[in-house]
């Protein structure tokens, strides 16, 4: 029954058969297209995931903060343990002072002292319509935080930190997507480090002609602020300090380094 | 009504849908071009059966060739900067539209005469 309407269709119409045929292609082609479309879309980040993801993210962060404070209330309890069996003998004493000067010279303790603050923050300001300054000049980046920081260290800083980030010896400046990792926390701007040593010194490093604020300043002034203080805290480092490659090399050092690298534990 | 043709179009569709064949991401915008072009034709022959104007050489002709010059023109645009894609979008999806109305005004007009012949025998 339905075959003859088919049929009579057929018959009657001489355009249905060449139309049918062409329509299986057409079918063909939209089922190659679609998938085709449908294999980019698997292939790139599905944009629905951004926003959990980034909660994910913010999470971590939190974390790590809660767990670097934690750190360092632990190496302040291990110091006091440390005070406490120093005084048992003059030999313990002498030991305990050797191990408080390296961990305060590795940047373990918390320090105090005159310096400056220097305030680097992105510029509010955008490049004029056709201007051949590039965008990118209105923002600080982790090359910026790097030679401040270097010159600060020239200048004879004794201990500096980006953000209440300590620097220490193997401490990175590194960019990542929008932000800044220092010590492998993500920072943004405005970025302030905080520097111990003589002010004045520390200051006329910094604003040396042609030196590491020129450049920015000349991009906005508003961008750079460089402050003398009396007095500024400079937190420990709470990082990692677990060395798994790098061993001490000598007889008693390795006892020594050992010995450090529980405490800092 | 005439369904041969969509039933061929979904059979197409589901055979080659399961058919494991994916083009390269490159050549997607193209083929995506080509089988708009593919459609066009299919709605431009319904029209032409239903007007009585069918030409099978024209229709098979004018399906293959359409279809591979839609996808040369889009390939000609991307080497030369201009957006002929957008040209061969607009066209084509302007024509559907007039041979779609086309198309859905001749099945009214069926069906209305088709309720009155009803209405005139009873």
């Amino acid at each position: 029954m339905s075959l003859n309407v088919f049929l009579s269709s057929i018959r009657n119409n001489p355009w249905v058969t060449p139309v049918t045929v062409m329509a299986l292609v057409l079918g063909a082609l939209l089922a190659v297209s679609l998938k085709t479309q449908q294999s980019i879309r698997s292939t790139s980040l599905p944009s629905n995931r951004f926003s959990g993801l980034a909660a994910a993210y913010r999470d971590q962060q939190e974390q790590l903060k809660m767990a670097n404070e934690e750190i360092s209330k632990l190496r302040e309890r291990t110091t006091q343990y440390e005070n406490e069996m120093a005084s048992a003998s003059e030999k313990t004493k002498l030991l305990n002072e050797a191990l408080q000067e390296a961990k305060f010279l590795a940047g373990l303790t918390e320090v105090e002292g005159p310096g400056v603050e220097v305030v680097l923050q992105d510029s509010k300001k955008r490049p004029p319509a056709n201007s051949p300054i590039d965008i990118e000049n209105y923002i600080i980046h982790d090359s910026d935080l790097q030679r401040v920081v270097n010159e600060l260290h020239a200048a004879g800083a004794e201990a500096v930190a980006i953000n209440g980030q300590r620097i220490i010896a193997n401490t990175a400046i590194r960019c990542v997507g929008p932000t800044v990792q220092v010590n492998g926390i993500a920072l943004s701007s405005p970025y302030v480090i905080s520097a111990i040593g003589d002010p004045d010194t520390l200051v006329s490093a910094l604003n040396l002609p042609q030196g590491v604020l020129t450049d920015i300043q000349a991009i906005d002034p508003n961008m750079v602020k460089v402050v003398k203080k009396d007095k500024i805290r400079i937190p420990a480092y709470t990082g990692s300090l677990v060395f798994r490659y790098a061993k001490p090399v000598g007889i008693t050092a390795s006892n020594a380094g050992k010995e450090e690298e529980k405490s800092a534990r | 009504m005439n369904w041969l043709p969509v039933i061929a179009l979904l059979l197409g569709f589901f055979i080659f849908y399961f058919v494991p064949l994916v083009l390269p991401s490159d050549y997607a915008p193209y083929l995506s071009l080509a089988t708009l072009s593919g459609l066009d034709s299919i709605l431009g022959g319904i029209r032409a059966g239903i007007e009585g104007k069918f030409h099978v050489d024209v229709f098979v002709s004018g399906f293959i060739f359409n279809t591979l010059l839609a996808a040369l023109l889009a390939y000609l645009g991307d080497q030369i900067g201009v957006d002929l894609f957008l040209a061969a979008v607009v066209t084509l999806g302007g024509r559907m539209f007039l041979n779609l109305s086309l198309i859905r005004r001749y099945y009214l007009t069926q069906w209305n005469l088709s309720r009155q012949r009803d209405a005139e025998r009873t």
